[in-house]
């Protein structure tokens, strides 16, 4: 079964690869057996595209410690500048998002604070002076957003602030919390995406059920915020009097279309395979449609982890994340074809013998796509690589 | 005012401070045990301090891998680690880590590398919880065991990394031999 499962694969594999890819590159330029670099972040936000220029953020412990850094390089060249360092002290998680004429915001968590900065040129700030972490950027319609999880008594919740860029200057406003009301429970991993229409829509992990739900909340000043919805369709309760309900988590968020918004998570409804990527659609009512399974039936009885929505204003739509169906983690990516997800493809440059996972991805305004993730390596550490991919 | 009443309010005048006290950690192990699942009354702790706890003590390393809100791990905890002889057991021979599949907190791997609890899942390929794994003082994994298990298969996976049988036998050699 599984042999006709994989020649039917290989039959079928020529006519579903959709991209056309450009050489690989590395993106971080120190590397070593004891050098751990890391793509986590808040809405997987690791990779943007200012125009013509990529950057891409990660942390690695090269200095010793938990640093974040920024590498950046035009789109068509063929290999990154040497990276900058964007944090003084204990860094982790860093995003980065596109200003427009090769110029990003980067934010960070750093010393248990939240921070951002203008680059190049500009100076980092932090975003507010309580403990704060897992921060994320969104922009749209002219606007720029921040989300991060913030301490409030004894759990975190999650506020949004609207970001201004004056130059080479970043101020932040007002710091709203998606709930007026105090947390019940812990609240993290935001995801942040503005739609066409200018409005924001917020998602996250949340535990007030008291098991990881996925929930969202929508807003069309960036100020006052619906009330939390659930982004999964599944309820919540206990089976035969245990537990609270099956587990969800890492949402993340992406503006598509003129209006849209697409959601992509990881979901345990199926607790015998491990993680599914699960996506849902608001096509601009601000309402998300019933939950999608994004892998196709070759992956339905592996685990699939760090999933990433990505979307652009022409209507492209995609999740990336990693499983190692094939033997070795891979790095894999189904399209929205309009009514589901596609066949799921492996990029050549991140797939085969070894493990190449944690992708991020951003598309660009030509519809490109920059894909970056992790390869491990044992003797010679891991590289951050990066791919370009074009529709063909 | 009553006596009795006076003396209520002079004790609980002169007591304030270590009600305080009392209700600050009741409050800190509430929000301990809130945050995530692991079997009530057993000294779990976090991964880097129950690491550290078992290069000092030598103990192997029992690390339940959980999910807040697991039906089988609640299940688990009911069924199996209510057992008054199994926590005796584990408690006294083993470091108990107790780790949370979706948490972003963070633990420091043996090799030095700095992960979020969530992403050991992906480093243990973990496919269910709960999931229990047993390790050396020095952290490296001699067995993961995945799914409900009864108070005697805990014995028998005691026996098996206790009794160093994990270095000449697998697990199925060894059950099957039952030494």
């Amino acid at each position: 079964m599984r042999a006709a499962a994989l020649l039917l694969a290989a039959l079928m594999g020529p006519a579903q690869a959709a991209w056309e890819w450009s050489a690989p590159m590395n993106v971080n330029s120190v590397q070593g057996e004891k050098i751990f670099p890391h793509l986590e972040s808040a809405n997987r936000q690791g990779v943007a595209v200012s125009d013509d220029t990529v950057g891409v953020v990660w942390e690695d412990n090269r200095a010793g410690t938990p640093q974040c850094y920024l590498a950046t390089k035009p789109a068509m060249a063929e290999k990154f500048q040497p990276e900058i360092r964007l944090s003084q002290s204990e860094c982790y998680e860093p995003v980065v998002m596109a200003l427009g004429a090769g110029r990003f915001v980067a934010a960070w968590e750093e010393a248990g604070r939240v921070h951002a900065q203008i680059v190049p040129g500009g100076a980092a700030i932090k975003l507010t002076e309580a403990e704060s972490a897992q921060v994320t950027l969104a922009m749209g319609a002219g606007k720029l957003y921040a989300a991060w999880a913030e301490q409030a008594g004894r759990f975190h919740r999650i506020v949004v602030a609207a970001l201004t860029a004056t130059g080479g200057t970043l101020s932040v406003g007002q710091v709203q919390p998606v709930e007026a009301a105090a947390p019940v429970d812990e609240q993290g991993w935001p995801a942040l995406a503005v739609a066409g229409d200018g409005s924001v829509t917020v998602a996250w992990e949340d535990r007030r059920n008291r098991h990881t739900v996925p929930m969202v909340s929508h807003s069309l000043d960036g100020r006052s915020f619906a009330a939390p919805a659930r982004l999964t369709d599944r309820k919540s309760g206990s089976a035969d009097g245990l537990g609270a309900g099956t587990g969800a988590m890492r949402p993340t968020l992406t503006a598509w279309g003129k209006q849209g918004v697409a959601a992509a998570w990881l979901d345990k409804r199926d607790f015998l395979s491990g993680y599914d990527v699960y996506a849902a659609l608001d096509e601009g009512t601000r309402r998300f449609g019933r939950n999608l399974k994004v892998q196709d039936s070759f992956g339905d009885n592996m685990v699939q982890w760090h999933a990433k929505a990505v979307g652009n204003a022409g209507g492209r739509l995609l999740a990336v994340w990693d499983d190692a169906r094939d033997g070795t983690p891979d790095v894999w990516l189904a399209d929205w074809k309009g009514e589901a997800f596609g066949d799921n493809e492996t990029i050549p440059a991140a797939s085969g013998t070894g493990a190449q996972s944690d992708p991020v991805a951003a598309l660009d305004e030509r519809g490109r796509l920059h894909l970056v993730w992790l390869e491990r390596g044992e003797q010679v550490g891991t590289r951050i690589r990066y791919v370009r991919g074009a529709s063909r | 005012m009553p006596e009795s009443i006076r003396m209520q309010i002079m004790w609980l005048k002169e007591n304030r401070m270590n009600l305080i006290k009392s209700l600050m950690v009741a409050s800190c192990l509430w929000a301990t045990t809130a945050l995530a699942d692991p079997p009530p009354n057993y000294p779990f702790v976090n991964y880097d301090a129950g690491l550290k706890a078992a290069r000092a003590s030598g103990k192997p390393i029992f690390l339940y891998f959980g999910r807040y809100g697991c039906a089988w791990c609640d299940h688990t905890n009911k069924k199996t680690f209510s057992d008054a002889s199994l926590k005796t057991l584990y408690s006294d021979n083993y470091e108990l880590v107790y780790v949370d599949a979706e948490s972003g907190r963070r633990l420091t791997l043996p090799s030095g590398e700095r992960i979020t609890e969530a992403e050991l899942g992906v480093r243990l390929q973990a496919f269910a919880t709960p999931l229990f794994v047993y390790l050396t003082p020095q952290g490296e994994k001699i067995l993961q065991i995945p799914g409900f298990k009864t108070v005697q298969d805990f014995r028998d996976f005691d026996r098996y990394v206790r009794g160093g049988h994990y270095k000449q036998k697998t697990l199925l050699e060894f059950l099957g031999g039952k030494s």
